[in-house]
């Protein structure tokens, strides 16, 4: 099953690098958070099936820890730095 | 008999949340404004995390290592319906409009 | 397989540090720095390092993130 974990988790870094290449040149400074969290979201999946594909029980608690930290960052973002229209 | 269908069960429920993940990306890069945006990542943190952990939980050697992937979960909801709920009150707080038919 | 996901994680690393330091906007790079330290982290997992992960996970895309957005918004407020 190692095979078939690593092959989904190829799959979602593909999706991840795709958001990346667009978020680069996304229109709003909210589309490019919305990426960011994504990419939290895409890594804590990513995480967890590595942490089977590999035997290395402790990556589960890398992605809790991801999982957590990417609201903080969202939410920081939302109370701090987003003001003004889409021009900044 | 269930050591026979496990695999599979699992196997299908990693391949949904693919999906899900994939599906959500693709809403991310399509969405017109914010708010259907905002729709779009609810899917890929809740669904496709969801549907991910259950199929790896199914494949863990031991019930306390199943569980413990399994409450990962319930800690992306909260963080994902927090962040949203953050996200969208700032931008009806600075005047975002919605996305209706017919407009660009 | 894992040879094309770590040459595609490499890949993406270093193009986003590469973006990050070239970008001329400030919100872009604070997001493409957010978006380097989770494949950072990620490659410290595909490393088989769960403890430099942690931290880089924790620290590198988290709190480093969430804090330059903050100073980002007091930049921003103080010159308008």
């Amino acid at each position: 099953m190692n095979g078939f974990d690593l092959a989904i988790a190829l799959f979602l870094l593909g999706n991840l690098i795709v958001a990346l290449l667009v978020a680069a040149r996304g229109p709003t400074s909210a589309d490019r958070m919305l990426m960011a969290l994504l990419f939290g979201s895409t890594g804590t999946g990513i995480l967890v099936l590595l942490a089977q594909a590999m035997h290395i029980p402790a990556l589960v608690d890398v992605a809790l820890v991801l999982a957590l930290l990417a609201a903080i960052g969202g939410v920081a973002f939302a109370k701090r730095a987003w003001q003004g229209d889409g021009h900044d | 008999m269930t050591e026979l269908i496990m695999p599979w069960i699992s196997g299908a429920l990693l391949i949904v949340g693919a999906f899900f993940y994939a599906a959500g990306t693709l809403g991310l890069l399509r969405f017109p404004d914010v708010y259907s945006r905002l729709h779009a990542l609810a899917k890929a943190d809740n669904l496709g995390l969801g549907f991910v952990l259950l199929g790896l939980a199914l494949q863990a050697e031991s019930v306390a290592a199943g569980l413990k992937l399994l409450l990962i979960w319930p800690l992306a909801l909260a963080a994902s319906a927090g962040v949203s709920y953050a996200i969208a009150r700032r931008a009806d707080r600075l005047g975002v409009k919605p996305w209706r038919k017919g407009s660009p | 397989m894992s040879l094309v996901f770590d040459l595609l994680l490499a890949a993406a690393l270093l193009w986003s540090g590469g973006r990050c330091l070239s970008v001329d906007r400030l919100d872009r790079a604070i997001v493409l720095f957010i978006a380097f330290g989770l494949l950072m982290a990620l490659a410290w997992a595909r490393l088989a390092a769960p403890d430099i992960g942690l931290a880089e996970a924790a620290i590198g895309a988290g709190l480093t993130g969430a804090l330059l957005l903050d100073a980002y918004g007091v930049v921003k407020r103080r010159k308008a």
